[in-house]
């Protein structure tokens, strides 16, 4: 016979020849000094190579003198999610919520209620302390991810000089957050009128009433409050009821039950209460924003009016334009919008013949129960849309991070675990987010943490989508095939969710067992070194 | 260890035993911790692998079929998660197979072959090692550090069983190219012409 290829000696020497083939290489190389050589080499490298494995080179380090007894919590990870939940609020406030702002003074207004909120920044603008108070937390976030990227690299007395620096260095950073008087009611607090705060100041009282002049901004959780003096910052309140007769330079951003309005607010005035009295000698510079059950407007508006409510009374006058989603709407003989007004509802507003409108009213009635007509090249281009945008958003998760995109879809695996999970988490989440909302330091966290929750939530469709594509494309590995078995995974989720009555069940448990899976990757990417014992 | 001892410290660690398991860990860590450092190039993450993985080895125990070799099961916990510690680093390319299916089958010359092992120490095969791509490194170790089946081998890297060989032998030229360039020409194609 023929030389034999390296290949045929290699499998010969493995034993993976099938014994005809076998007898027929041995037999050769007993007659063939050349292959018999060849044969020879390819044993010695075997030999050599099993040597060069198995050698004990390097003793185990000390950290692995011990067996490992069990993983502890990843606190450190839990705070760094906090933190970086900052960071990312401090990116917007500082970055992006101030372009935006800029864009709006050059005329680039928002058109809607739910972009005036999340996008304009008007829910943060002149909240200058937390913002302050988010940049160290920015700082410290910064520092924590940057030491657990290059964790891998540094020794670990380094690490931990680094570690020890960035918390020096973030702990002295924030002595300028500290200009603001904090006073506490005892049980009431009243700051005299001949009396004047030099800075913000931040209140704690049963009852609380401003007569005097705060040079900075007013932070108030009270059950009452009354504003008879001058506010030249903002005021953020958390009160059963505000009264607010005096004047405020910069903006209200007011939580309560309810707001009588008969002051001067120079610039933005932001409300989510039950009700809202708006006297007619109220005036608001800038915009107002309300989410509220019963509104009485008879005082003027600078800017626009944005407004979510169950009963809308208008008597007043408007500057610019009215987006106004209501249940009921009177406008009344007295009323005056200069812009255009826009009216979403089930009732039909009540307008009187002699309010002076700047264009007439937009009036989309809504019925109770009603399905708009359906155009199906409408809606599958709609879903077309749909799916594009989340195959692009999956596409760069698994460009950018493709090990965690592959730990996320193996986790969909764990079908009980994940969307267990997902029920706890995809709960929890949200509700902890509007708790830590509820106190001053958290509400940055929170807030940030509830972006990110719903990003969370857009990202379950494309884990699940990947793991279906998985499921019936096989686990074969390759980017082409990875992109192709997302593509696949979401078109079919997409049409699932398409079925009547049963497609919103289905997009509920795609987000559950998504978040579930999202939840088991994130632990155990975010797992640290498992400690070994002392 | 005997079998008996093994089987032994196995049931005590099940049962919970700190002690055993402390001797099961004294007994294998050291072999672990080397297969970890054979396969990621990284010491901390060979360091940090090796915990890992006793980890998941207690947690798993429960399910090591005592019929089989326990070293096997061992090691078969142990190249899944260091294959799938490399996986999260990196997509695996198509690239890769397709390389290695047209890989031309040249033959090396016996004697310059015996010439680059006596010239080469086994810290340089090492060192060689850590040049290579994850496959053809992890195939390498799995083969002749943890002597694993080619069905085994197949199974952790997710190829056909077929392919494990031409993935073997791919990675020993891989290896060979990499101890020196110099070594590698003089290694290719010097009795290539002479074979059909």
């Amino acid at each position: 016979m023929s030389h034999f290829d390296e290949m045929t000696v290699l499998l010969y020497l493995e034993g993976e020849l099938d014994a005809d083939r076998a007898h027929t290489v041995a037999a050769h190389a007993d007659s063939c000094a050349e292959c018999r050589a060849l044969l020879q080499a390819l044993k010695n490298e075997d030999v050599w190579l099993r040597e060069s494995l198995a050698a004990e080179d390097e003793s185990i380090p000390a950290r692995l003198m011990d067996a490992p007894v069990r993983a502890p919590v990843p606190w450190g990870w839990v705070t760094a999610f906090g933190l970086a939940a900052g960071g990312a609020y401090t990116l917007w406030s500082g970055f992006v919520e101030p372009m935006r702002a800029e864009a709006a003074q050059a005329g680039f207004t928002q058109g809607n209620l739910l972009t005036m909120l999340f996008f304009s920044g008007a829910f943060w603008k002149g909240w200058d302390a937390m913002r302050s108070l988010m940049e160290f937390l920015a700082i410290a976030t910064l520092g924590t991810v940057m030491i657990w990227l290059l964790r891998r690299h540094w020794r670990r007395f380094a690490t931990v000089a680094v570690v020890m620096g960035t918390l020096l260095c973030a702990l002295a950073m924030p002595l300028t957050v500290g200009a603001a008087e904090t006073r506490k009611g005892n049980p009431s607090y009243t700051l005299p009128a001949t009396e004047e705060v030099k800075t913000d100041l931040i209140v704690c009282a049963d009852r609380t009433v401003i007569d005097g002049v705060v040079d900075g901004d007013l932070i108030v959780f009270s059950s009452n409050v009354t504003v008879n003096g001058h506010v030249k910052g903002d005021i953020l309140s958390f009160t059963q009821e505000l009264r607010m007769n005096g004047t405020v330079d910069g903006n209200i951003r007011d939580f309560s039950q309810g707001l009588l309005l008969n002051g001067t607010v120079g610039k933005n005035l932001m409300v989510w209460a039950d009700h809202i009295d708006f006297g007619d000698k109220a005036k608001v510079g800038g915009t107002a924003t309300f989410g509220c059950n019963r509104v009485q407007l008879d005082g003027q508006i600078g800017g626009d009016l944005l407004a979510m409510a169950s009963n809308l009374d208008i008597n007043g006058s408007l500057g610019h334009d009215a987006s106004i989603v209501s249940e009921h709407l009177t406008i009344g003989p007295e009323a005056e919008i200069k812009g255009h007004t826009k009216f979403q509802g089930h009732n039909q507003p009540d307008v009187s013949s002699t309010a002076k409108l700047g264009s007439p009213i937009e009036i989309v009635i809504k019925k109770h129960g009603e399905r708009a007509e359906i155009n199906p090249a409408h809606v599958i281009w709609h879903q077309l849309l749909l799916w594009g945008a989340s195959f692009l958003f999956g596409l760069v998760f698994l460009l950018l991070a493709p090990g965690f995109f592959a730990d996320a879809t193996s986790s969909c695996k764990k079908v009980g675990p994940a969307i267990g999970f997902g029920f706890l988490f995809g709960i929890a989440t949200p509700i902890a987010a509007i708790i830590a909302c509820c106190t001053i330091v958290g509400l940055g966290v929170g807030i940030s943490a509830l972006f990110l929750w719903m990003i969370a939530v857009y990202a379950t469709q494309i884990f699940v989508g990947a793991w279906l594509g998985d499921t019936l494309l096989g686990t074969k590995p390759g980017v082409g095939l990875a992109i192709g078995k997302l593509a696949l995974g979401l078109a079919i989720l997409r049409v699932l969710r398409m079925i009547p009555y049963v497609g919103g069940w289905i997009c509920f448990l795609i987000i559950l067992w998504g978040i579930g899976a999202i939840t088991l990757a994130a632990y155990k990417n975010m797992r640290p070194p498992v400690a070994t014992a002392a | 260890m005997s079998a008996a001892e093994l089987a032994e410290v196995l049931g005590q660690v099940r049962a919970g035993d700190a002690d055993a398991w402390g001797e099961l860990y004294r007994q294998y860590g050291p072999a672990i911790f080397r297969f970890c450092r054979r396969v990621l190039p990284a010491r901390e993450d060979a360091e940090d692998a090796t915990t890992e993985i006793f980890m998941k080895v207690r947690q798993k125990l429960g399910t090591y079929d005592t019929s089989r070799p326990f070293v096997g099961w061992l090691y078969k916990v142990a190249s899944n998660h260091c294959w799938d510690t490399l996986r999260r680093r990196r997509i695996r390319q198509d690239l890769e197979t397709g390389d290695v299916e047209t890989l031309p089958l040249e033959h090396p010359d016996p004697s310059q072959l015996e010439r680059l092992q006596a010239e080469h120490s086994g810290k340089e095969v090492r060192a060689g090692l850590a040049k290579l791509p994850d496959r053809a490194r992890m195939a390498l170790v799995l083969r002749y550090y943890s002597d694993m089946s080619y069905d085994e081998i197949a199974e952790t890297l997710g190829v056909r069983r077929a392919f494990v060989g031409v993935l073997l032998l791919r990675a020993r030229h891989q290896l060979r190219d990499a101890l020196g360039r110099s070594a590698g020409e003089l290694l290719r194609g010097t009795i290539a012409g002479g074979r059909p």
